[in-house]
């Protein structure tokens, strides 16, 4: 019941700050709900460190107590359900102490042990869905010195890019991760084609299109152009990346480390 | 007169149930397509010849059928009696394979996700949901008739393969790698949906395989390694032979030394008792989440002179093996394209995998050829092996690491993959022609070749082609819109043959013009 008053309580609080904002722009509620989370996991994790993590580790995957992420106790709970009685409940008689916690010290460590399973359930292959959180001083494993001797030697970066120019603060610019990958082969530039075309005319722009039937490029202008391949006498493809592409068949693992420290100094 | 009568009457009430007869699940001929792969063998390969090298060039539209659905036909339709049966995740479609008309459409709340078609046994459609279900519904009107759950959302798992029906026995597996669970596959009664036998990926302790896990932790009993593509059967050896995925946890390998049995792995079971007759294993301690799902294909073809009962697959690992099937001794080991993971193969032809290629904190730069669900293609008329192909290069990233890691302790980001359709000769791996992907974007499709020497595809530009197998060289192309998912299929009905391919939201039929 008095479980019960608070969710009404709650629900009744958020309507009121609902129409209280209701001029304010749309991400806004999201944004302090979200924040509200964040600062619900946190003291959530102060009081795991405190009381659990003896038991259960520091991040919940478990110790002398049972691992918390693969607890089906944990993974069905909704709300405090099935946590909350076990947490203010205990069971002695197997070496789980009872806690005398109030239902938003629960729900702290509710918001904790959930953001904790959700962290481990990250799936790598949906971008955007998990942060690129990999620290920069992870990946800058290698030498500055050998990175630059590199840039300037063996690689022939250089000969396109230089780190006062077009590289300038290129390490603030990106996430660590996606300027490691980004390094090895920054996609998105599309080939650039020179299409001799029958009726002896000769025209230059970004390919669009080279499927074997039709060829199709964006000019200077950027005005979408488009042919059936047999109107097309000579096609030139050349490709901007190139270079890294070829550099991509030569890299050792310590090349790319000492490469990613030296750009990371590009701040 | 009341004689007559009576007789008509009988005739009339004995217009047969467009029930899927079971002999047919063995000799489908060339007006069904009663399953994942249009047969057990999964060649994917078709004796129709209607469509060949003289006419192709016009093809043209017979139907369309829109789904009006959110989401990518991702499945392969089967047809069977005139009907086909299309799925989308939680929906399935019952489509008059002449007109391309709706006949029923079944529909539970979901989630998204993947799905990949049904299984069809007698009367009954069964499939799996993004919510781990397995369901049966009538063929007749869509109605479900049972259901069943076979892994725990919220341990992130959920199920997307078609089941494959051997006589009185429903094959269905679940899938997820982000929460440890056990890789199994099931075998359900048709009839009731209860379980029949069960098959783990890892052998319990003191099991042989057992000794390729570590002993020292449990990570064994929850080792993954999950079934989530359709398998092959081969009725007269009565087995099936499946491809397991990566083993758990994911990307780290100091919390598992060993092989990992039976984890990225081809698999032969018994169908009536799921035990395990063989096993050989493509990617052994595999760091890289490079499952072995994909299709096992059979086909029985003179090796060296000698005529063998012959398994071939190309896995996500990049390699191509062609198997004894009958004891899973490798007769060719190969790489289907530039590969820099592993330094030889072992006594078994399995690679070894070397340890600088294991994901590593800062980052390992890793070279591959990839290929996924979207189904290879036999063509027993020129002996080739057909795969839609990535060269990959990746970094993995351990961010896990150390013992105690659990589900995903890793990530990979995929610098580059250039798209190659590769002809393999099955008695050398050789690559006997191979054609660049011209596009950049699209997934790869699946492939299906015919006795009219057509090959059928898509392209990376997203067109649909039809190809001589021989050569490569492309003979139709049409661009319907998108890329397709899914791969080709063919039926013949009235004598007219129907290509199909499911391409986003709309089903595409291509035949001749009508005559
Ligand atoms: C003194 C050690 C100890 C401490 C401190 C402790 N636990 Fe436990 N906990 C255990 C043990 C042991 C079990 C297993 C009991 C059993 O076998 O049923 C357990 C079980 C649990 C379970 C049930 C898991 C399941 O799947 O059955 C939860 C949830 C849990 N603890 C949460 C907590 C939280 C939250 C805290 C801190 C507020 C905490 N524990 C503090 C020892 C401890």
């Amino acid at each position: 019941m008095k479980k019960l008053s608070l969710m009404l309580l709650v629900i009744f609080a958020a309507a009121l700050v609902v129409r209280a904002q209701d001029d304010a722009p749309q991400g806004a509620a999201a944004a302090s709900q979200k924040q509200a989370q964040a600062e619900a996991v946190e003291r959530g994790r102060k009081q795991f460190v405190g009381t659990c993590a003896a038991c259960h580790g520091e991040d919940a995957t478990g110790g002398r107590g049972p691992d918390l992420i693969r607890s089906s106790i944990a993974r069905h709970d909704k709300g405090g359900d099935l946590l909350g009685p076990v947490i203010t409940g205990g069971r002695p008689d197997r070496g789980m102490p009872n806690f005398p916690f109030n239902d938003s010290q629960v729900g702290d460590l509710v918001a904790f042990i959930k953001a904790q399973i959700a962290l481990f359930d990250l799936h790598t292959r949906t971008p955007g869905a998990y942060p690129n959180d990999i620290p920069a001083e992870r990946l800058a494993s290698g030498s500055v010195e050998a990175g630059k001797a590199y840039f300037y030697g063996a690689g022939g970066c250089a000969k396109c890019h230089s780190p006062t120019g077009d590289l300038a603060g290129v390490a603030g610019k990106y996430t660590p991760v996606d300027l490691q990958t980004r390094l090895l082969y920054p996609a998105g530039k599309l080939p650039n084609a020179t299409v001799k075309l029958t009726s002896g005319e000769t025209l230059t722009g970004v390919l669009q299109l080279n499927d074997g039937s039709y060829v199709a490029i964006k000019d200077k202008d950027g005005w979408y152009h488009s042919w059936p391949r047999g109107a097309v006498k000579d096609l030139k493809v050349e490709d901007p990346l190139a270079a890294h592409v070829e550099l991509l068949h030569k890299y050792t693992n310590a090349d790319m480390h000492n490469l990613f420290t030296y750009l990371v100094t590009l701040k | 007169m009341k004689k007559l009568a009576l007789i008509l009457l009988a005739f009339a009430a004995s217009l047969p149930a467009q029930e899927l007869d079971s002999h047919k699940l063995l000799n489908p001929g060339t007006d069904s397509w009663p399953t994942f792969n249009g047969d057990y063998s999964g060649r994917r390969y078709s004796t129709l010849a209607q469509i060949n090298q003289t006419n192709v060039g016009s093809l043209t539209l017979a139907w369309a059928f829109q789904s009006r659905s959110q989401g990518s036909f991702t499945s392969m339709p089967l047809v069977v009696n005139g009907i086909m049966y299309a799925t989308l995740p939680d929906q399935v479609f019952a489509i008059d394979a002449r007109t391309g008309r709706q006949i029923w459409h079944f529909q539970r709340p979901s989630q998204g996700g993947g799905n990949r078609g049904v299984a069809m046994y007698k009367d009954r459609l069964i499939f799996t949901t993004p919510d781990a279900h397995v369901i049966c519904i009538s063929a007749r009107d869509g109605k479900q008739i049972w259901q069943i759950q076979i892994a725990d959302p919220a341990f992130k798992g959920f199920a997307s393969m078609a089941p494959l029906v051997i006589r009185d026995h429903v094959l269905v597996a679940g899938s997820g790698d982000a929460a440890d669970l056990p890789g199994f596959l099931l075998s359900l009664d048709p009839m009731t949906g209860q379980t029949q036998w069960r098959w783990d990926s890892e052998p319990k302790p003191g099991e042989p395989g057992s000794e390729t896990w570590p002993q020292d932790s449990d990570v064994m009993s929850r080792g993954g390694g999950m079934l989530w593509l359709t398998g092959t059967y081969d009725p007269e050896l009565n087995l099936t032979y499946w491809g397991t995925g990566n083993p758990h946890p994911v990307e780290n390998s100091e919390a598992r030394p060993g092989a990992n049995l039976y984890t990225c792995s081809i698999v032969a079971l018994n169908p009536d008792t799921g035990k395990l007759v063989w096993y050989f294993q493509p990617s052994p301690h595999d760091t890289h989440d490079w499952d072995t799902n994909m299709t096992p294909v059979l086909f029985d073809a003179n090796f060296k002179g000698k005529p063998r009962k012959l398994l071939a697959q190309a896995g996500k690992e990049g390699l191509f093996f062609v198997l004894d099937r009958t004891n899973g001794k490798a007769l060719v080991s190969a790489p289907l394209g530039d590969s820099d993971w592993y330094s030889g193969w072992d006594e078994r032809g399995q690679p070894i995998p070397r340890k600088e290629a294991e994901p590593q904190p800062d980052g390992a730069l890793v070279h591959s050829a990839i290929t996924l669900w979207n189904a290879p293609s036999f063509d027993p008329q020129t002996g080739l092996f057909y795969v839609n192909e990535r060269d990959w290069i990746n970094v993995y990233y351990l961010t896990i690491p150390g013992k105690k890691a659990q589900g995903w302790a890793g990530r990979d980001f995929t610098v580059v993959g250039k798209p190659f359709l590769k002809a393999l000769d099955y008695q050398t791996g050789k690559i006997k022609w191979s054609k660049e992907g011209t596009g950049r974007g699209g997934g790869s499709s699946g492939i299906l070749t015919t006795a009219g020497h057509l090959l059928f595809t898509a392209d990376t530009s997203g067109n649909l082609v039809a190809l001589d197998p021989a050569t490569g060289k492309t003979l139709w192309h049409t661009y319907p819109g998108a890329a397709m998912g899914s791969a080709p299929m063919t039926y013949e009905l009235d004598g007219r043959q129907y290509v199909v391919t499911p391409v986003e939201g709309v089903i595409y039929a291509w035949a001749l013009p009508a005559r």
